[in-house]
């Protein structure tokens, strides 16, 4: 039924049907299944993680400040930048970008009451606590050292730390996969009526192109790691060249899941900044459909380039070729993304809000951080920089500089949604500052520290400070620059807890944006939308009338909860209707 | 039309029993059905996928081995018994058969031809975990001896163990639905199990052709 001809077209769905909220304690804050809710239980997890491995990282820094490096011992060093990378990618990138935006944002943006299975999204969040608990617990037998890649021959030989670190990831594996299957079926199936495909907000878009790889790679890793515990627990001989294995075999597993990982972060990202941007300037996005394919042509060309990350590692010739030809061929859709969005900007009326202004810093550090990849990924050039600080720079210019950078636009940008109060607009811009600058100060120098040969992962880098001396003052100066984004995320802290307790009520629409989540009240109302409203058109065109039929009136009541419907979509049970 | 037979007649009307039943399905059932289809047929994928990943890394150790089936302390492993693997699936394939029918036959309402359909199921699922338990107690190598044994076992064994989670699966759906869980038109469930045991199928017609025939 074309519903934008026929307005009228009433609804009798499940989507009428809705259980009445939860009031005790467990089941609404603790194991809730209100998308809202998890949303804000994995903002609070992948927190909290994030101070422990930013506080591995920041010990680091402290080692790294002496070249002698008498900070702590190597093996600690080696356990350090191990668990700081496991944890800021499983355990604080995947919640909180994700995890938290994504389930916060994506069913309000469709116009949905939850996800299609509330329960699975229960699980998923209770999985990363879980994992992280198993991870941590290695910190009493030896806590894993050979790296987040945790390559064999080197991690098949550290013992039950190892396993530990193993079977932790299976987990977050588990609730990754489960995720993705979840926001695809709900993408898939719970759309608003008149919400077509290219009537879909991009942020829904990106999502949806996430869960896609989330469902598809993310197996791939588990298979990997199962294949990796196996050899740890039960000396099954996948990676021992001895009996016929090859532990270059783990890192096309490994890797074949990690490149499209990184997009994990990323794709979102990128969804994040398509909302803010048009948001800020007041002015239509530029090349909706290119942004929305080249999101999807992300997530599949990044099935085809995980090789680039072996270049030294000894694969045939001929196959580094086509993997350095097709990893350049990404620069193609991102590049699209960046022109669009600078094209949206083009003649916009911009307002310097702090999301905004995190979303334009996204486009200069994720550029460059895109840029070096260009570089990592010629196979020349790769071969020289392979294994040194150039990697680190590029690497956390994407991740720090690309998806945090845009997690703390979306953030800022629906904080208000999620709790119904303002941030301060004066600590935001602050954490803001505090940010970019401990950003830069951190990682940049480290391009031009491994263009000169230093070498990553190293406790200590006193021969490496004789053949260039100016290394020493890099050093210092990062780790300086890098106790700024501490700070950053302390003001961020600080801002939260004040804002909820005396910042300015929202309303509806504070930004005046025009995406389904925003035609609700803030926080939204347990079961989102009282009716489900009609999608005629795309949300971005700030020149037309709002684009939606059936809107939440305030003056109406809501509809009576009915014990045998099913807003959660459970089945009704036999013999009941 | 001709005159129809006494027989054709009955299967008219049961037809049109059926159809009753299909469209007159609760809105709000048919549209959760729709959604946990969805999902369980992702959620198959995904399985899939993990299949891959293990098959991928057999495909690798296999090609890059300079012979097959490798060497291992100067003699070189056995074929596997092609014979009892092809008699084993088989057993597993005319599972896929009986679940089949199981799952039409509820669709058609008759009750005890489900039962019998879907028990013979459970019975050649239980008799293909037998045959691989044979299987692995005669088998040429060991698991950790070598890639041979470890892709073998690994596979197959994952695979095992999803044949053994779906005899259980059938088990409970049996149960289910001789309690009245399922309905003539809400049967979600049974659908489910069809899928996931004719997956299961489907796995092994790779691993057979992979570690058999190949």
């Amino acid at each position: 039924v074309d519903v934008a001809a026929h307005p009228h077209v009433e609804q009798h769905s499940a989507h009428d049907h809705i259980h009445p909220e939860p009031t005790g304690f467990i089941a609404k804050y603790v194991f809730s299944l209100d998308h809202k809710v998890i949303a804000i239980q994995y903002f609070i997890t992948g927190l909290l993680f994030m101070l422990i491995a930013g506080s591995f990282a920041e010990l680091m820094r402290i080692q790294l400040m002496d070249p002698k490096g008498t900070f702590m011992g190597y093996h600690t060093f080696n356990q350090m930048f191990t668990m700081h990378g496991t944890v800021m990618v499983w355990l604080v990138l995947i919640p909180l970008v994700t995890g938290s935006l994504g389930n916060l944002v994506m069913p309000l943006q469709i116009g949905a009451r939850d996800v299609a299975f509330p329960w699975l999204n229960m699980l998923s969040f209770w999985l990363i606590p879980v994992a992280g608990l198993i991870l941590f617990s290695s910190f009493f037998v030896g806590a894993p050292a050979a790296g987040w890649t945790e390559y064999p021959p080197v991690s098949v030989m550290q013992g039950v730390g190892g396993e530990l670190w193993c079977l932790a990831i299976i987990v977050v594996g588990v609730s990754s996969t489960l995720t993705g299957l979840n926001f695809l079926a709900t993408i898939f199936k719970m759309r608003a009526p008149g919400m077509t495909w290219t009537r879909m907000p991009l942020f829904t878009w990106a999502t949806f192109a996430t869960a896609l790889i989330n469902l598809f790679a993310t197996v791939a890793l588990s298979g990997a790691l199962l294949a990796l515990y196996l050899q740890q627990a039960f000396d099954v001989p996948f990676f021992d060249p001895a009996r016929g294995g090859s532990p270059i075999l783990f890192q096309h597993m490994f890797w074949f899941y990690s490149h499209p990982a990184v997009y994990i972060f990323i794709l979102p990202a990128f969804g994040v900044i398509s909302e803010v941007l048009p948001t800020f300037a007041r002015k239509t996005i530029f090349g909706y459909k290119m942004i929305a394919f080249s999101s999807l042509s992300i997530a599949i060309l990044g099935f085809a380039v995980w090789a680039h990350h072996m270049f030294p590692s000894g694969i045939a010739p001929w196959l580094q070729i086509p993997f350095m030809i097709i990893t350049y061929l990404i620069g193609i859709p991102t590049g699209i993304k960046i022109f669009s969005w600078m094209a949206t900007l083009w003649g916009g009326r911009i307002q310097f809000t702090t999301p905004m202004m995190y979303a334009l810093a996204f486009i200069g550090t994720f550029s460059f951080g895109g840029i070096t990849g260009v570089f990592l990924a010629c196979v020349p050039a790769d071969l020289h920089e392979h294994g040194s600080y150039f990697v680190v720079g590029h690497f956390h210019y994407v991740v720090a500089g690309g998806a945090v950078t845009a997690f703390f636009a979306g953030f800022n940008y629906w904080f208000p949604k999620a709790t119904g109060r303002m941030l301060s607009e004066k600590l935001g811009q602050a954490g803001f500052w505090l940010f970019m600058l401990g950003l830069t100060g951190t990682f940049l120098p480290m391009h031009w520290l491994g263009l000169e040969g230093m070498p990553r992962r190293y406790a200590s880098y006193e021969v490496f400070a004789k053949a260039y001396p100016d290394a020493v003052f890099w050093n210092r100066f990062e780790s300086v620059s890098s106790f700024l984004m501490v700070a950053s995320v302390l003001v961020l802290a600080i801002n939260i807890i004040v804002s909820m307790r005396s910042g300015r009520r929202a309303g509806n629409n504070p930004w005046g944006a025009r995406t389904l989540e925003w035609m609700i009240s803030s926080p939204a109302p347990y079961y989102n939308f009282r009716k489900i409203p009609i999608v005629l058109d795309r949300p971005y065109d700030f020149n037309e009338p709002l684009p939606y039929r059936n809107l939440d009136d305030e003056t109406d009541p809501y509809p009576v909860p009915t014990e045998a419907g099913g807003m959660h979509r459970q089945p009704v049970p036999a013999g009941r209707a | 039309m001709a005159v129809s037979t006494p027989a054709a007649s009955s299967a008219l009307l049961e037809h049109a029993l059926v159809e009753a039943r299909y469209h007159n399905v609760d809105p709000v059932y048919a549209e959760t059905r729709d959604i946990r289809l969805t999902g369980f047929v992702l959620f198959l994928l995904a399985d899939c996928i993990l299949f891959m990943s293990f098959i991928f890394a057999y495909l690798y150790l296999r090609t890059s081995a300079p012979t097959w089936p490798p060497v291992v302390n100067g003699h070189q492993i056995e074929r596997l018994d092609v014979a009892f693997g092809a008699m084993n699936s088989i057993v597993l394939f005319g599972s896929g058969v009986t679940m089949h029918y199981a799952l039409e036959s509820w669709k058609h309402l008759q009750r005890t031809a489900f039962n019998a359909w879907l028990g013979a199921t459970i019975v050649l699922g239980i008799g293909f975990l037998l045959g691989q338990a044979h299987e692995y107690s005669s088998a040429p190598m060991t698991w950790t001896g070598s890639t041979f044994g470890a892709s073998f076992f690994t596979l197959t064994g994952l695979h095992g163990f999803h044949v053994f989670v779906g005899v259980i699966y059938l088990v409970i759906l049996m149960i289910q639905a001789n309690r009245g869980v399922y309905t003539g038109s809400k049967y979600f469930g049974l659908v489910a199990g069809t899928l996931y045991w004719h997956f299961v199928d489907v796995i092994w017609v790779a691993l057979f052709f992979l570690f058999y025939l190949w």
